[in-house]
């Protein structure tokens, strides 16, 4: 999944507002995926999900410290649903190979359901919890 | 895995250049601190740092993109992605395999032999894997590697 560009940054400008700029579109390209990723069966959307969990994770490692606690909790939010995904994809990936193997073939599509409501839990949980918006909050206009 | 670490230097009010050189070169740095061992299979720790320290770098290199001469960043990145992969390569295998030796320990005895059939494939995966991943991280190449982040470093544009 190719990251969506962000317009309008400006290496002579301070990080604060480039950070924002890149932030506010990593976030949306998360959201941008939740809905059909809380299909159990969207493989492809989950995975999408995953690198956008990722992406965001890893800007929010190098910038977040301009964004006081929020950007921290939305760290560790993003931390949590890259985890669950990549157990997911996990499963996705070894289930072609565990054909053949009953107890492995039953094994992954109950670890999968198990870590599918997990991650349903976990992203109905930060959004009641107000992580995402949070996070938008703290980025200056 | 490795916490990534905080960089020091950085400041929200200093322009983007500032902090893209400052984020490029730690974790730049990351990256070759965590290259002891990485052909070892039967420590598969020190390669997995490699591989996220490699994602950091990565990152960074993403984030502070317009801050680079294009074509340096193009060059650079393309060495940093070739060697993410290799190391991503042999990680599914050490992955799978710690995976499915726990699962088989406890599986029916029925499913025991397939399960050590497709160990014994991983297993093969996996040395084939290292042996793709040797060259990129073979001393002299990772010090060429370094000296060329180090210039894009150098090379960034305010």
């Amino acid at each position: 999944m190719k990251a969506r560009r962000v317009k309008g940054l400006d290496p002579s400008k301070p990080l604060r507002g480039n950070a924002a700029l890149i932030l506010r579109t990593r976030l949306d390209e998360l959201r941008s995926f939740a809905d059909d990723a809380l299909e159990p069966g969207a493989v492809e959307a989950q995975h999408d999900m995953r690198i956008a969990a990722k992406r965001l994770r890893y800007v929010l490692e190098i910038t977040g410290f301009c964004f006081g606690a929020e950007a921290e909790t939305a760290r560790g939010a993003a931390k949590d649903l890259q985890s669950v995904l990549g157990g997911i994809h996990d499963c996705d990936v070894m289930l072609p190979r565990a054909e053949g193997i009953d107890s492995l073939t039953t094994f992954l599509h109950a670890r999968r359901e198990l870590l599918f409501q997990r991650f349903r839990d976990l992203w109905r949980e930060q959004a009641g919890e107000g992580v995402w918006a949070g996070l938008e909050y703290a980025l200056p206009p | 895995m490795a916490r990534a670490r905080e960089i020091p230097g950085l400041d929200c009010d200093a322009p983007f250049a500032r902090a893209a050189a400052r984020a490029t070169e730690v974790r730049a740095s990351e990256v070759f601190e965590h290259s002891d061992g990485i052909l070892d299979m039967e420590d598969i720790e020190p390669l997995h740092d490699m591989r996220v320290a490699t994602r950091r770098l990565r990152a960074a290199m993403e984030v502070f993109e317009p801050c680079f001469p294009r074509k340096r960043r193009r060059k650079s990145l393309k060495r940093v992605k070739a060697l993410a992969d290799a190391l991503g390569e042999r990680r599914d295998c050490d992955v799978a395999i710690e995976f499915l030796e726990g699962f088989a320990a406890e599986a029916p005895e029925d499913d025991r032999d397939a399960l050590a059939a497709l160990i014994d494939g991983l297993r093969e995966e996996q040395r084939m894997a290292n042996e793709e991943l040797a060259p990129f991280v073979a001393p002299k190449r990772l010090e060429k590697l370094h000296c060329r982040l180090r210039k894009l470093v150098k090379a960034v544009q305010a």
